[in-house]
Parts: structure tokens; sequence; C-alpha cells
């Protein structure tokens, strides 16, 4: 069996995310991090390849901080890793969907694992596009996994208002992943030493066959309208907690 | 083109999930005509629920609904669509329709698909805003294929409009599903508990999120609650580690809470966490990021580390308390 992964790189929260003269996002200082989600899709993928005997490859298109991204992933486990250098601009979610898909075929996987989704630009829509443009069945927002005797997957998805229901679905298969359902691991330093003897191939657009998908296109950038509806209390700790205390009491009459 | 929109109608259990209603908000700023879609079994029921509120209902039944699948959807909803090509088809960004129907409806019909929008129009095309970067930003987005559109609508983005109080036409069509193209097998729901003294009953909720950084400062937090007379709750990362058990965790997958006062102390105000807390009579911020969107849901706001606040805190509410 053969499990892949995709492993988003994402613009940390901490990053100073504003718009320059021009109405662009100011990107040059932008710093990246593994997309959250997709770290529990690796974390499931490599605990299922030990019980299942899999290989696992991590994929990303993406800026070239990406590649440490897949570096944590071969470091956790994964056999092998593909890297598709993409601008940022890339955010149309048919395009990533059109190149990880195109990576992919050669590859065969059983089953791919995706990121609920990817916290900086996504929509949650990769990783059924992906699916769609496979030919692939997929679930998202799934907490639990377990492939049955019969090579049937069986997975728990969450619904809203921590409901859940359980689906059965056959490979190969995409599978959404939502955050919780592991505790990924830390990279062992042997982990990191024998990432660095590991397959990470780097493939360039140029080398894809895709075609001229992108069929959504950013047009504008811009702040969201501030409410303005908190109350800004400045001051000393101390002078902060008896204001905020004596406003709770007085005006509010909260406490 | 076509004027009419489809807003596919989430539901379960024999009742239509109201925010559905939302949709038909959204093709009043499309300037369309909103037409219901309901896909399922038993559907009159569903189609006389919603026939006061949109101007025209179309019911797609077969046993083979009875529950959703992205399969069974997608086979009743993409012929049809191909042949009276409306205009846009929109469902809520939810768990279903969402975040499984939508994208395979796109890509059935060949176009593009704009989710989480928060607001939609026309312009040269098909408009649909959304935030990204965690809210700091709005992205306005075009799609460049004509035809069919595809979006998903944020919850709460939209207000559903007033209930017209006239029972709109209502089309009952039978639809044939090749059930081995369904490739779903749907198994038991499970559904949330619901327990006596949890956090949806409390008057005061002390709520912790990311921003307490380990466990072991979650203590300081919990001494603030017990001093404050209020209940620990938090957001979902920490519930995720294995910090606090499901039951303590406020929003979209977790609970909707509404106290008196509701503490959000290091929570960034993520739409999956205000949908649960934003109803709170008084809420209060405490966030060393000036710019974190929580601050537009509080009433009073405190840009400060939270380590730093809660000692005093404490002391305050203690003395006040006695
Ligand atoms: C389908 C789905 C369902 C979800 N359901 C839920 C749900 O039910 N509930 C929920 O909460 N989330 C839910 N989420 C996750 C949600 O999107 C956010 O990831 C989550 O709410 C973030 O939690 P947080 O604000 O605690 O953490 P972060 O977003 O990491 O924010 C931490 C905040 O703490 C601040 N901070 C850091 N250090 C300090 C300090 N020392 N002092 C003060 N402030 C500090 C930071 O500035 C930051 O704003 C869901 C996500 C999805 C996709
Ligand atoms: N450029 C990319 N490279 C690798 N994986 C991606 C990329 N974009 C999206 N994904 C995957 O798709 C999931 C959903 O992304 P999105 O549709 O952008 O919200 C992410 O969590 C990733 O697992």
């Amino acid at each position: 069996m053969r499990i892949a992964v995709l492993m988003k790189a994402v613009v940390e929260p901490e990053s100073r995310i504003g718009l320059g003269s021009d109405g662009e996002v100011q990107c040059a200082n932008f710093r990246y991090e593994l997309n959250e989600y997709d770290l529990y899709a690796v974390e499931e993928a490599i605990r299922m390849a030990e019980l299942y005997d899999a290989e696992v490859t991590v994929v990303s298109a993406g800026p070239e901080e990406a590649v440490q991204s897949l570096r944590k992933g071969l470091a956790m486990g994964a056999t092998d890793a593909i890297f598709v250098p993409v601008e940022e601009s890339m955010g149309d979610a048919f395009l990533s969907a059109e190149v990880l898909a195109d990576v992919l075929k050669p590859v065969q996987p059983d089953l791919i694992l995706s990121g609920v989704e990817s916290n900086d630009l996504g929509g949650s829509q990769v990783g059924v596009l992906v699916a769609e443009q496979l030919g692939y069945v997929a679930a998202t927002m799934v907490i639990s996994v377990k492939v049955g005797n019969d090579g049937v997957l069986n997975v728990r998805r969450e619904l809203e208002g921590g409901n859940f229901v359980d689906v059965d679905l056959p490979m190969p298969a995409v599978l959404t992943i939502q955050t919780g359902l592991n505790e990924p691991r830390y990279p062992s330093l042997k982990g990191i030493m024998a990432a660095k003897r590991k397959d990470l191939v780097r493939l360039e657009l140029s080398d894809l066959d895709i075609g001229d998908s992108q069929l959504v296109e950013t047009i504008e950038y811009s702040y969201p309208p501030r409410r303005e509806r908190a109350q800004m209390i400045e001051g000393s700790s101390e002078a902060i907690a008896s204001e905020l205390v004596s406003l709770l009491r007085a005006k509010d009459k909260v406490l | 083109m076509s004027r009419e929109v489809w807003c596919i109608v989430e539901h379960r259990g024999g009742e239509v999930d109201n925010d559905s209603l939302q949709l038909f908000g959204a093709v009043h700023r499309l300037d369309g005509e909103a037409v219901a879609v309901v896909c399922g079994d038993e559907v009159a029921g569903l189609a006389e629920q919603i026939s006061g509120e949109c101007d025209r209902v179309i019911s797609l039944s077969s046993s083979a609904l009875a529950s959703f699948t992205p399969d069974g959807y997608a086979q009743a909803i993409v012929p049809l669509a191909l042949e009276r090509q409306p205009s846009a088809i929109l469902t809520l960004h939810s768990h279903f329709l969402g975040r499984d129907l939508a994208p395979v409806l796109a890509s059935r019909l060949g176009t593009g698909l704009i989710s989480d929008c928060i607001d939609v129009e026309w312009r040269a095309g098909f408009v649909g805003k959304r935030l990204v970067y965690r809210r700091k930003l709005i992205a306005t987005q075009r799609s460049i294929v004509p035809g069919i559109q595809v979006a998903t609508c944020q919850r709460g983005a939209f207000e559903a409009p007033e209930s017209s109080g006239l029972d709109a036409a209502v089309e009952m069509l039978s639809v044939e599903i090749d059930v081995d193209a369904v490739r779903w097998k749907v198994g038991e729901f499970d559904e949330a508990e619901v327990v006596v003294g949890d956090i949806t009953e409390a008057d005061v909720i002390v709520a912790a999120g990311r921003g307490v950084g380990s466990k072991e400062n979650l203590d300081s937090v919990q001494r603030l609650a017990k001093a404050i007379g209020g209940t620990l709750a938090a957001s979902r990362p920490l519930v995720d580690h294995g910090w606090l058990s499901r039951g303590l965790q406020v929003g979209s997958s977790g609970k909707t809470v509404r106290p008196r006062l509701y503490l959000a102390l290091g929570i960034s105000g993520a739409i999956q966490h205000v949908v649960g807390m934003r109803d709170s009579d008084v809420i209060v911020a405490i966030n060393k990021d000036p710019r974190a969107p929580i601050f537009e849901y509080a009433d009073y706001g405190i840009v400060a580390d939270l380590m730093e606040i809660i000692g005093p805190l404490t002391d305050e509410v203690e003395a006040l308390r006695g």
C-alpha cells in the first residue's frame, strides 16, 4: 500500500500581513510553516504505514520553504518526498489540485491524506479536487481511519456541533484530516539523520502535464471593516486589572 | 443567462438546517431568483418548511438519497443543472454540502469554486469575498469561467430574508440514482452528548486559547475561573492536545455558549471559535496581538501577555469577592 500526504507551507500567523500602497499583499517578509492540519495528516499516514506496512510519499507545491516541511515529514518517517516550486500567487485551488494530481498520477497512491484546509488562503477544496482529478472518492473532516479486512476504509467524520458520522468507502481515496485525531510526533535525531538520505524529488511545473486551469482569480485585497466594538484598556498590569474589574462590576454588572 | 440561483438546502432528521435560509439572502445580493434545491428520500415535508422563504423549490427525491453522499447528491444535481443552467449554485460552507459536495459539483460542472464567501455579487463575472490570512485580509475573487458558478457561504455572513408568507411553487422530481456509483456507505450518526452542568449553562466563562502556551499555565487560568465564580472552557487546540476534555470546547465543532461574561485569554478569534461565543453578553479579550480578530467581537480589549495580567486580575477579583 502507498499513502501520499499533501503538505502545504502556509504563512506563519505571526508574520506581519499588510497591504502595500499598490494594494498588493506585502509578502517579502513572510515566514512559512507547515499547515497545522497537514501535520496531523502526516502523523496519521506514518501510523498507518506502521500498522499496514505501507510507504508514505509526502508532496508539496509552493515556496522553497516547503522543502523544510517535506524534510520534517521525512524525519517523522515518510519514505520519500516530491516538491514542485510554485509562486505564492498560485492561489487558485483548481490549479494547485491539478499540479498535485499530476504529480501523484505515476505514484498511484491507494490513499491520499490532506489537511482539512490551509489556514492562510485556503478554502478546504484542494483535497477533494485532487480526488476528482484522479477519479478517487473523498471524505472530509476525518477524525479516525481504519482499514478493514476487506480493504475498505472505515472513517469517522466530524460534523458541526460535536456530532459524528461513520462512513465506509473504497480505496483509492482521499481523506481530509481534522486536527486532534492523533498526537503528532517530534522527529527523532535518528529520524532527522535518516531523512537526509531519503529521496526528495524536485519537479518543475514545466515537467508536468497541466493545462491553463486557473478558474478563479483574486482581483483585490482589502482590510476587513473594523467593528471597533472593543473599548481598549491600557496601562500597567495592575491598573488594567483594577479598571477591568470595576467596569465589569459597575457598568456591566456582571461581577 | 438564467437568473436562477440554486441554494442546496441542508437538512437532517427531517428538519431543514435554518442557516440554509441565509443562502436566500446571498441570492438577493446576486439579484436572482432564489430556488431552493432539496435532495432526499422523503422531501415533501422539507419542501414545505422552506416554501415560504424562497421563490421556488425543486425537490429531488430517491431512496438512494436518504443519507447524504457526495456521489448521490452530484448524480441528482449535476444533470439537472446542465440542463437548466442556473447562474449559480450556493451551499453553506458546512461539513457536508460545503466541504464534501461543493468541490465535487464544481469539478463535475467544469467550473470554479469560491468558498466560505462573506459576500457575493456580479461584477464582470461572479465575485466572492473571503477572509484570508486568518481573517486579517479580505480577498475579492472572481471566477474566470463563464456559465454556472459554484460558491459556498459562511454561516452567519448573510441574513435570511423575511419570510414572504407565500407558498412558493414546489416542483417534485424523482431521480434515478445509480447506486453502484455511490461510493460512500453511510453508517451511524453519533450525536453530541448534553451533560447537565456543562459549559452551555455557565454564567461566567473563562476560556483559554493556544496563547496560554503550556498545560502548566492553565492552572493560573483555572485559579482565575475559580476566583471569578466561572467555568473553564477552551478553544479547540487545547482540546486537541489533550489538555482539556472535548466537553469544554467552544465553537462550531464544540459547544455554543451564551454566558453573561466571556473572558477570552489567548484566543485569536477564528470564525469556528467565534460562532460559539459571539452572543455572550459581555466579552473580554486578552491577546498580545493588537490585530487579533477576537477584538472585533469584544466589549473590552487588552493587548498584553495574558500571563502578566492574569495574576493581578485574580487578586483584584478575589479582593472584590472576598
Ligand atoms: C471545521 C473546523 C472546525 C473547527 N471547530 C473549532 C471549534 O469548535 N472551536 C475552536 O476553538 N476552534 C475550532 N476550529 C479551529 C479554529 O479554526 C482555530 O484554529 C482555533 O480556534 C484557534 O485556536 P486559538 O485561538 O486558541 O489559537 P491560535 O489561533 O493559535 O491563537 C492564539 C492566540 O493567542 C495569542 N497569544 C499568544 N501568546 C499570547 C500571550 N502570551 N498572551 C496573550 N495572547 C497570546 C496570539 O496572538 C493568538 O492570537 C475548527 C476548525 C475547522 C477547520
Ligand atoms: N500547494 C499545496 N501543496 C501541497 N498540499 C496542498 C497545497 N494546497 C493545498 N494542499 C492540501 O490541501 C489541503 C486543503 O487546502 P485548501 O483547499 O487550500 O484549504 C491542505 O491542508 C493541504 O493538505
